[in-house]
């Protein structure tokens, strides 16, 4: 299922490579610059904004069921003060916050953000597992980021009396030839590993989301077996 | 005659080429001179320890009768060993059969008959100036209580804590503090000999007439100066003339400035030297770690970098030519050197073997072009060393790849990337960034093939991840560098081959550690 519009506020190196990357994901990527310089763009239908706006020309564009806003000014200080206002307009709005380090990221999430990416961090983790666990680091890159048949997929089930009542634990997932259950996501939001205590002792559920890796051809097979399919419930990213 | 230069000509080259000889020499000069020798340590600690016994046992021996086997010990064997260490010290000191052939090849290009009385004379040159050396008149000094009969030669014994210097490095680093300061050394000893002797002789002259006056000749007259001018002052001998007095306040006067001389002296060499102190130590202790991480610029990403690889129990070294960056490392708990990483004369300096100590070289400074010109320089150091390096601005990506760089992390792009991946699939990717975190639980890891592990198991089938709990993720296959994704049971195994697994940290460990033993199932 298609998104239908993303937000960008701030015009940026990061900007351009976020929206480079969700386009194909929503029908209509609005980008807004506190610079109007940016307006000149030739690449991108800029419009300028300013933090002391009340939204309420905005209110209009944006339907915070299905719509997604992503924060990417350069200093932390506007970003922040940018999120906050975002959320004191549109409570259900998705916003997705960029932030340069673990201080300016906890006071983005106080100040609402459904998600934030500390740029430092990441950065960071990846460096660190680059030289700590290459060969998963170089895998795991492929499977997320790069164009490789192998993929990791979330899948919610819809017919749970596939499992016949099994415990997760207990299925012996091998049965589904090229397919590898990794977590599951159970209804009430909270991720097991497969093979964790707790999800010895939980049956599947519909609703419930399995994340499995394997190939494209054997997850579209499983996801006819389980009677699920492939979707993203935003709902999921509890504030 | 010239048989027999022909024959010491011969024996030199012998010994020269043979490699017998050599290894042994070089074995003996690596545990007595090279610090960075691993049994050097061993010896030196066995050599103070014998230092401090020969010591406690002349102490016991002042008001004590001592049993034979101690005296025995101390005076013959404890000397024995140092007399052994003494030769061994002159043996290694240069080489003769080198200067003779050094010599004779001399002589014979320039068409001369060989001069053996000349070599000689050369090697008697260089072997007298190490037994003329004051750490070899001390080696020796320490013999002579061998010869414990002679009461006065038991004190010698004493020259024994002067070896110390030989053993311990902060004894050598004190000796070089004072020596930086030799010329303001010089000055106030004889500052201090002029006012003692001047004192002396006038307060000689003032009090040794007066029968009353406990000063009555030269030597108490001086003993009296210099306990004066050290302001140490017994009183046990004390002017009572009005001159006496006199040239006592002068003496005092005299001897406040030479405390304060002498206390701002040492104070000022330390204070100068306290940093190449530290930077010794700091090189000293860099040669002795076998792997580390070498990051070169101290900021934002490096200290996250740093932490992260700190808790994964990696060394880290941090090299950044800012001095205020070396301090935040220092202060986070790293080891850090003041140094331009992108200057060959750094690693010159700080003595790293970048192909045997260093794992990865990480340049993370937020400047493309620093990045690049510690890229080269390490570069023009070693071929093959993985480097990693951050990426500024894109347009600069081909000049880093330009300058060899192996890896380079462009943050932009990631977040990108990140991006992309949570507003498609925001279940699978917290999964997998739940895995490759270090406070989860759940982990993904690498284990690699070892022979040992062939030993036990030859197929992915007969491993027995279930038993853990553990899924197999894939095969890294060394061979070809294919990733295998979910393996078949009938997938050989290779060494150097690496399984992908998932499951709890803790029994990832037990399945790695079980996959050493053979399974008994």
């Amino acid at each position: 299922m298609k998104n239908t519009t993303a937000f960008v506020f701030g015009f940026n190196n990061y900007a351009s490579e976020i929206i480079d990357n969700i386009s194909y994901e929503y029908d209509n990527v609005h980008i807004y610059s506190l610079d109007k310089e940016d307006e000149k763009n030739e690449k991108y239908d800029i419009r300028s904004f300013d933090l002391s706006d009340e939204w309420s020309e905005m209110e209009n564009l944006i339907n915070s069921q299905n719509h997604i806003a992503f924060c990417v000014l350069e200093d932390d200080a506007q970003n922040i003060f940018l999120t906050i206002s975002l959320r004191a307009s549109f409570k259900n709005l998705v916003i997705v916050s960029l932030a340069k380090n673990k201080e300016s990221s906890n006071k983005l999430e106080m100040a609402g953000a459904n998600k934030v990416i500390p740029i430092v961090q990441n950065t960071a983790d990846i460096i660190s597992n680059m030289l700590s666990k290459p060969i998963a680091t170089k895998v795991l890159h492929s499977v997320l980021y790069e164009k490789s048949d192998l993929k990791i997929a979330q899948i919610v089930i819809e017919n749970e009396e596939y499992f016949k009542r099994e415990f997760p634990g207990d299925i012996d997932w091998s049965r589904y030839r090229g397919i590898i259950v990794i977590s599951i996501m159970s209804q009430d939001l909270s991720r097991e590993f497969i093979y964790s205590v707790k999800s010895k002792h939980k049956l599947l559920r519909n609703g419930d989301t399995l994340v499995v890796a394997g190939y494209e051809a054997d997850i579209l097979e499983f996801e006819k077996l389980i009677g699920g399919k492939r979707y993203v419930n935003w709902s999921n990213w509890s504030r | 005659m010239v048989f027999f230069k022909r024959f010491i000509v011969d024996v030199a080259y012998a010994v020269q080429t043979s490699k017998g000889y050599q290894k042994k020499k070089r074995f003996f000069y690596n545990l007595l001179e090279n610090d960075e020798n691993k049994y050097k340590k061993y010896f030196d600690s066995f050599m103070i320890a014998l230092i401090f016994i020969s010591v406690a046992i002349l102490i016991r021996e002042v008001k004590h009768e001592l049993h034979y086997h101690l005296v025995f010990f101390n005076s013959y064997v404890i000397s024995i060993i140092f007399f052994i260490e003494y030769l061994l010290r002159l043996w290694v000191y240069g080489s003769v059969s080198q200067t003779i052939i050094k010599r004779y090849e001399y002589d014979s290009y320039l068409g001369r008959d060989f001069n053996l009385s000349k070599a000689l004379g050369n090697i008697l040159n260089f072997k007298l100036s190490y037994v003329f050396s004051v750490r070899a008149i001390i080696d020796l000094l320490a013999v002579l209580p061998f010869f414990h009969e002679l009461r006065l030669l038991r004190v010698f014994i004493l020259f024994r804590v002067f070896k110390l210097f030989r053993y311990t490095k902060s004894f050598q680093a004190l000796a070089s503090v004072l020596g930086s300061k030799k010329f303001e050394f010089l000055t106030l000893a004889m500052f201090s000999s002029i006012v003692i002797f001047v004192s002396s002789i006038l307060i000689y002259v003032m009090e040794a007439n007066n029968p009353k006056s406990p000063i009555n000749t030269l030597y108490e007259a001086a003993y009296w100066s210099i306990v004066t001018i050290s302001t140490v002052g017994y009183g046990d001998i004390t002017p009572i003339t009005d001159e006496g007095r006199f040239v006592a306040m002068l003496v005092i006067f005299a001897g406040i400035s030479v405390l304060a001389f002498t206390t701002s002296l040492f104070v000022s060499a330390f204070t100068e030297k306290l940093d190449e102190i530290r930077e010794m130590k700091t090189v000293e202790d860099i040669s002795k770690i076998k792997k580390f991480y070498l990051i070169c610029g101290y900021e934002e990403v490096a200290k996250e970098v740093a932490l992260s690889l700190r808790k994964k129990h990696k060394n880290i070294i941090v090299m950044d030519e800012n001095l205020d960056n070396v301090k935040n490392a220092k202060n986070d708990g790293l080891m850090a050197v003041n140094y331009n990483p992108g200057s060959i004369s750094s690693y010159e300096k700080l003595n790293i073997n970048v192909s045997t100590q260093v794992e990865s070289i990480l340049c993370l400074k937020p400047s493309d072009i620093e990045n690049v010109y510690t890229a080269l320089t390490v570069r023009s150091i070693n071929k093959e060393i993985n480097i990693l390096s951050l990426l500024i601005n894109e347009p600069n990506r081909k000049k880093l790849e330009y300058a060899g760089i192996n890896e380079i992390i462009y943050p932009q792009e990631l977040v990108g990337l990140i991006v992309k991946e949570l507003v498609g699939q925001p279940v699978a990717f917290e999964a997998i960034h739940e895995l490759r975190s270090e406070e989860s639980n759940i982990n993904i890891d690498e284990i690699v093939v070892t022979q040992s592990i062939l030993q036990n198991y030859a197929m992915i089938g007969e491993l027995d991840n279930k038993r853990y709990r553990i899924i197999i993720l894939g095969l890294y296959k060394k061979t070809n560098e294919d990733f295998y994704f979910n393996p078949l049971d009938e997938t050989f195994l290779e060494e150097g081959d690496y399984l992908l697994v998932i499951g709890n940290k803790v029994f990832i460990k037990e399945f790695e550690a079980s996959l050493h033993k053979k399974s008994l199932i």
